[in-house]
């Protein structure tokens, strides 16, 4: 019997590679494929199974490009991911270098990776109460530090100015530690031999951080750009936690928007519609990225 | 009687007494959802161990958990056909959930409340007129919460004020916020943690209590952009501005917990902490500022939610059986959890009466509930976006970032577009 399977895989060769593609595809379409197909395929209802969904087209696309409060989401989402994304990248990187050049002529390396990678374990919701904590007007550390500098300086989490980027600092600090772990994966991977070969040709530092580093390091900046493109799109927890959406609605972003829209006015039709939005806004970004960094063959 | 019958009979025997045990140790499992957390959860699964511990013939799975995404989620469990037994339905929200609920006086088994013996005259009868909705009765009552003024008498004492004798009308509670605030405290604070749905809480209070209403009848425009919600909302930002009572953002639960606030306005579920912060503190229904003394409040009401087709009607009666246990048991849902029971007679439970959180709160919560000052929130299917909408402005208010009346202006023509459908 096995004899029979073994020839029958040889003699169609192609199917062999299905079969080990059989237990992720199946997978991926349960878990992924099929979720945002029908997502897609409820963002042309008013759906509502018990009283009858009803077919309504491109209605839902409509009344959100017509809500001002949708607008709104759109540019607080871009808002913040425009703080978060080259702030989590940046703090990541200097990181990355930090643990990699101390890590190349000191011991404890791992010692500082571990407390600097420490954030990315705790969940959103105590990174929201942390940092919410910590900018309490009566209690905060911080708040108490910044109106002991500067008194009339307004309660940060409650400012329509200063919430978004406190919430991007809060989200920064939690996230940055994994991107360090990537970037320095890739710092790892440079061969030693060309910082020696560079040095005799006498390359200072900055050279060689421009000339190898950056251009060495380009796949593990994509992996970790992606990664934050997707986070900093779909925030949701913290700042559901740090300030509901205010004040006003300065920090409702779209992920935010969208569970109201669901998981409160229980307009799921309209909810899928702006995940819809969502997921091609994160798509097109994902590949603007790429194509930035100059890296299509990444994704061949 | 030869071998082969003597061995049948003890075999059927035997299979008999086996599938008795096995149909006597097979109760009736009731799953009860609720949105219950911190002391309210734990005083639900006292009464619920009880009920386990005396019945065999029903056992109940209680399971509990936040309030945030509690509806969504019990309407996703009706179509999907998975749905508790027993829930919990605020009574302000029955409009939206009444297609999620199974009605009891129509039941696909017929007129529950008949075959399980409800009284309404057993119930607070604002609270059961609370579970009717176009001609059928959907909720059973369980209780009345709601905010009322806690206030901290050693502070009280050094602001020269009577510890025993807290505000109760606006002449008397502005000079004693004035006094409170000379003495260097945090004056007042009117909205618990100040987040946002708090803040228009506390508006809406000052806007009840003018007598006014915040959408006409049949909810087709927004009734509050006027002279009274004006002044109700300009009271509300004063206190974090003019009056310098406090300061916008701050949050009132903890500065009452840490001595900082002379007079706080929360629910009955402050209790627990009020008592752990080690704070000499007093309670006091909401005082009269502007008229009629409302305070807000709501009710929890147990419902059975929509169950598939062919559910028996021995499940239908063993949710009522729990339910009926749970309200002729409902002292301790208020000794523990803090909210006042809808039961009448458990009202004057002697256990209830001679408790710490009677004595000390509870009565006074009680009393505003028997005399129709708790005041429900809005009561439409849109009321969340409605709510979402009135608070986001009123928040801007309160931070100085809009004045009132821009922030009226605002709410009012998104409450607007939202019940014209636009």
């Amino acid at each position: 019997m096995g004899r029979r399977i073994g020839e029958f895989l040889y003699r169609h060769h192609g199917l062999e590679g299905v079969l080990y593609a059989l237990p992720f595809v199946s997978l991926w379409a349960v878990f992924l494929a099929w979720p945002v197909g029908y997502g897609i395929y409820i963002s042309l209802f008013k759906w509502n199974p018990m009283l009858g969904s009803k077919f309504v087209g491109l209605a839902n696309y409509a009344e959100l490009f017509h809500s001002l409060r949708f607008w709104n989401a759109v540019a607080n989402t871009f808002k913040f991911a425009g703080m978060t994304i080259p702030l989590i990248i940046g703090v990541g990187f200097v990181f990355a270098l930090m643990v990699w050049g101390w890590g190349r002529t000191h011991r404890g390396a791992g010692i500082i990776q571990s407390v600097l990678f420490f954030p990315y374990l705790l969940t959103v919701s105590i990174v929201a109460i942390v940092w919410k904590w910590l900018f309490d007007r009566d209690f905060g550390l911080v708040q108490q530090g910044i109106n002991a500098i500067f008194p009339s300086a307004p309660m940060l989490l409650n400012s329509t100015v200063w919430a978004l980027p406190v919430i991007a600092i809060a989200t920064a600090w939690w996230l940055s530690g994994y991107r360090m772990v990537v970037l320095q994966a890739g710092l790892e991977e440079i061969p030693r031999d060309l910082f020696e070969a560079a040095a005799i040709d006498g390359a200072k530092g900055h050279h060689q951080f421009f000339h190898i580093i950056l251009p060495l390091i380009k796949p593990s900046l994509l992996f970790a750009l992606v990664l934050t493109i997707i986070s900093a799109f779909r925030t949701f927890g913290q700042v559901l936690m740090m300030t509901e959406g205010g004040p006003g609605r300065s920090t409702e972003v779209l992920a935010l928007y969208m569970y109201w829209v669901g998981f409160d006015y229980f307009d799921v039709g309209k909810a899928a519609a702006a995940g819809v939005v969502l997921l091609f806004m994160i798509l097109a970004l994902t590949l603007a990225g790429v194509k930035l960094l100059g890296l299509r063959s990444e994704l061949q | 009687m030869n071998k082969v019958w003597k061995l049948s009979i003890l075999v059927i025997g035997l299979l008999a007494v086996v599938g008795l045990q096995v149909f006597a140790a097979s109760p009736i499992k009731i799953t009860f959802n609720t949105l219950f957390h911190e002391a309210d959860a734990q005083a639900m699964q006292k009464i619920i161990d009880n009920f386990n511990a005396t019945h065999t013939d029903v056992q109940v799975e209680l399971t509990q958990g936040g309030w945030t995404q509690y509806y969504a989620q019990m309407k996703l469990a009706v179509m999907a056909g998975n749905a508790p037994q027993l829930g919990i339905c605020h009574a302000n929200k029955l409009v939206e959930m009444a297609d999620y609920l199974t009605p009891l006086d129509n039941s696909p088994v017929g007129n529950i409340l008949q075959m399980a013996g409800f009284n309404p005259d057993d119930y607070v009868s604002a609270n059961w007129k609370a579970g009717e909705l176009n001609g059928h009765h959907y909720l059973i009552p369980l209780d009345t919460h709601g905010w009322g003024l806690w206030y901290n008498k050693d502070i009280f004492k050094a602001a020269g004020l009577d510890p025993n004798n807290p505000p109760q009308n606006l002449a008397d509670f502005i000079n004693a916020c004035d006094k409170i605030k000379v003495a260097g405290y945090y004056a007042f604070h009117p909205a618990e943690d100040a987040a946002p749905r708090k803040l228009r809480r506390a508006w809406y209070v000052f806007y009840w209590q003018m007598g006014g209403q915040l959408f006409d009848k049949n909810y087709t425009h927004a009734t509050f952009n006027n002279p009274k919600g004006l002044l109700a909302l300009q009271f509300l930002v004063d206190i974090f501005h003019d009056f310098g009572w406090n300061k916008p953002g701050s949050n009132g639960y903890d500065q009452f917990a840490a001595g900082k606030l002379g007079m706080l306005v929360a629910g009955n579920w402050y209790y627990g902490t009020a008592v752990s912060s080690g704070v000499n503190w007093g309670y006091a229904p909401m005082p009269n500022f502007f008229g009629i003394p409302y305070t807000w409040g709501n009710s929890h009401q147990l419902a059975i939610p929509l169950q598939p087709k062919g559910t028996p009607k021995a499940v239908y009666l063993a949710a009522a059986e729990v339910i009926k246990y749970i309200s002729e048991h409902s002292h301790i849902w208020t000794m523990y959890g803090g909210h006042i029971t809808a039961y009448k007679s458990e009202a004057t439970n002697p256990e209830l009466l001679a408790s710490d959180y009677w004595t000390k709160s509870g009565k006074w919560l009680n009393e505003m509930a028997q005399k129709g000052l708790v005041h429900f929130p809005i009561n439409n299917p849109h009321g969340s976006e409605l709510e979402q909408a009135i608070q986001a402005q009123i928040q801007l208010a309160v931070n100085g970032q809009i004045t009132p009346q821009e922030a009226l202006n605002k709410a009012e023509a998104d409450c607007n577009k939202i019940l014209q459908g636009k």
